[in-house]
């Protein structure tokens, strides 16, 4: 009887769920000029498929900097797909030369013909963005590949600096506004805030593929067994503990972002920076609401009212 | 339970309330959908009894009759008189019950769908991870998305890849040869994965054998019309895995 339903249904799933995906990937890429003429347009929908939250956040940014926008974004979901795509870590840190080189090749105006490549030199060429921050993002991917886990709070926390924080502060100096300490100083946190949220938010994902993205630190003092959430996920020992305290440490970070600007008012110039405080906050609540289960399906779910907070959030200039 | 900094007060609430029925509910019944996928990360030590055959319980046995009597003669009178019968006896002798259990399960079966595919016809499910024969894609736009950095040749570890490139006009790389030797290729994937432009990907066919070895090295053109082919369906795979972090 079991056997004879797994069949039928793998049977009747199957050509369904790949017509499906063939229907989603027409219209994303129902305009046929995706490619090296038009990279911005790879890149938008790298972004749309790959990190639908940055892709929301783009509706707000000027215009003329959207190219920007999508660029950074896509260069940063790249590169953090790089870990997950690969099956050894020599791969991977080839696809970091890559990626090195490239961003040489484009201060030296001969950018490489990846679409991503090219949409950064465009915005290169339009606004000032620092050689070093792309260059940080990079190595701290690279870094990862070999630490995968970390230890100490701290490590994860200098980590999220290095990638999350830092594209904040690219973000910035795409909307020249790298000048003010306070709105960096509030980006670092804010990035933290993101790495914390993103880990926590994979944790299922992660748990499956044997890998424990709460910092050891936190888990011993809970008394986590890594195998027992492997295996049991939700139903693991401590795990809602270790779960609350990792996310109350993201929710500080945001506070304390929040808590930078006066009155908590952004200024609007920044504020399509500091819009994706907006779906972390929210995330952060659910999962207070879901008691602090990360395996839940209420918070594994996309939040339909996303697209509205942020816009409430946006005349609002708050996140 | 709440992000309220002071643990004592908010801390422990969270055990009073109890979770959620139905989501248990669904997250089991989604564990017994997945089952024929994931049995094994549910597997656990189960504690079996010692096997026993409960035969001496089931027939009555000589205890009953204390001492056997005998005739004038010295013959023994109904010897098996509390003894198992002979169809008792044949049940256990001839496995009877498995027999019959077995024809049972035989019977059950007649009456479902077969669990065979017509092969050529009818295909079994492919994983999206899986790795079968290569194709060189393009971008939606017509464009190879090959750079020619060759790191796919670089980690070959059967050295199945060639290369050759030359600069163009606009100072960007083309490839002007790329073959692939299928016959020496191991279906690593460490190409797919190398590739910094997802060009190269071995697509989920797996028929493509051929009557001479020559047709089994492939040239660029073979691999670009292999990815047009597939190209919807590459889409799709690659797709329906993506994670981020």
């Amino acid at each position: 009887m079991h056997f004879g339903l797994a069949k039928n249904s793998l049977r009747s799933l199957f050509p369904r769920r790949s017509v499906q995906y063939i229907r989603a990937r027409r219209l994303a890429t129902a305009d046929s000029a995706v490619g090296l003429q038009n990279p911005g347009a790879y890149c938008k929908d790298l972004v749309r498929k790959h990190d639908y939250e940055g892709f929301l956040v783009s509706q707000f940014w000027p215009r003329e900097l959207q190219g920007g926008y999508y660029a950074l974004r896509a260069f940063y979901v790249e590169l953090a797909m790089v870990q997950d795509n690969v099956t050894n870590p020599t791969i991977a840190k080839m696809r970091m030369q890559f990626w090195r080189d490239a961003v040489k090749d484009i201060t030296n105006d001969r950018p490489p013909r990846h679409p991503i490549a090219l949409a950064l030199h465009e915005a290169s060429q339009k606004s000032n963005l620092p050689v070093y921050h792309l260059k940080r993002i990079i190595d701290a991917r690279d870094a990862e590949l070999h630490t995968p886990v970390h230890l100490t709070t701290e490590s994860l926390i200098s980590h999220a600096e290095s990638t999350s924080s830092t594209f904040f502060y690219l973000l910035l100096s795409l909307l020249s506004l790298s000048n003010s300490s306070t709105l960096s100083h509030a980006a670092s946190h804010l990035g933290v805030a993101q790495t914390i949220s993103t880990l926590l938010r994979a944790l299922p994902y992660h748990a499956q593929q044997g890998r424990m993205v709460i910092p050891a630190e936190i888990t011993a003092k809970h008394g986590v067994k890594q195998e027992e959430v492997f295996r049991k996920g939700p139903g693991a020992e401590g795990i809602e503990d270790a779960v609350f305290e990792f996310a109350t440490l993201g929710n500080d970070h945001l506070l304390t972002a929040r808590s930078i600007f006066e009155e908590k008012k952004v200024p609007m110039s920044a504020m399509p920076v500091f819009l994706a405080g907006i779906p972390i906050s929210r995330w952060f609540e659910r999962l207070e609401r879901a008691k602090f289960d990360a395996f839940s399906s209420e918070v594994v779910q996309r939040d339909w009212r996303l697209a509205w907070r942020m816009w409430r959030g946006y005349y609002n200039a708050r996140f | 339970m709440s992000f309220a900094r002071p643990r004592v007060f908010a801390g422990l609430q969270h055990r009073l309330v109890l979770a959620p029925r139905s989501s248990v509910t669904r997250s089991q019944l989604l564990a017994y959908r997945l089952l024929s996928t994931s049995s094994n990360r549910h597997a656990q030590h189960v504690q079996k009894p010692e096997l026993t055959s409960d035969l001496t319980n089931r027939t009555p046995h000589r205890h009953g009759v204390s001492t056997p009597q005998y005739d004038p003669q010295g013959n023994e009178i109904d010897p098996y008189k509390g003894g198992p019968s002979a169809i008792d006896k044949a049940v256990h002798i001839f496995f009877f019950t498995e027999i019959i259990r077995g024809m049972w399960i035989v019977l059950e079966n007649f009456f479902r769908p077969p669990y065979t595919i017509m092969y050529p016809f009818e295909k079994g499910p492919l994983s999206p991870r899986f790795r079968g024969e290569h194709a060189l894609r393009r971008y939606p736009s017509g464009e190879e998305r090959c750079i020619a950095c060759k790191l796919c040749e670089a980690i070959c570890p059967a050295q199945a890849i060639t290369i050759e490139s030359e600069a163009r006009v606009d100072g960007s790389r083309k490839t002007t040869r790329y073959d692939i030797d299928m016959t020496k290729c191991i279906y690593c994937g460490f190409c797919q994965e190398a590739c910094p432009v997802d060009a190269i990907v071995e697509t989920q066919n797996q028929e493509f054998s051929t009557e001479t070895r020559e047709e089994l090295l492939y040239n660029k053109e073979k691999l670009l019309a292999n990815g047009d082919r597939a190209e919807a369906e590459i889409a799709a795979n690659l797709y329906s895995e993506h994670v981020y972090r």
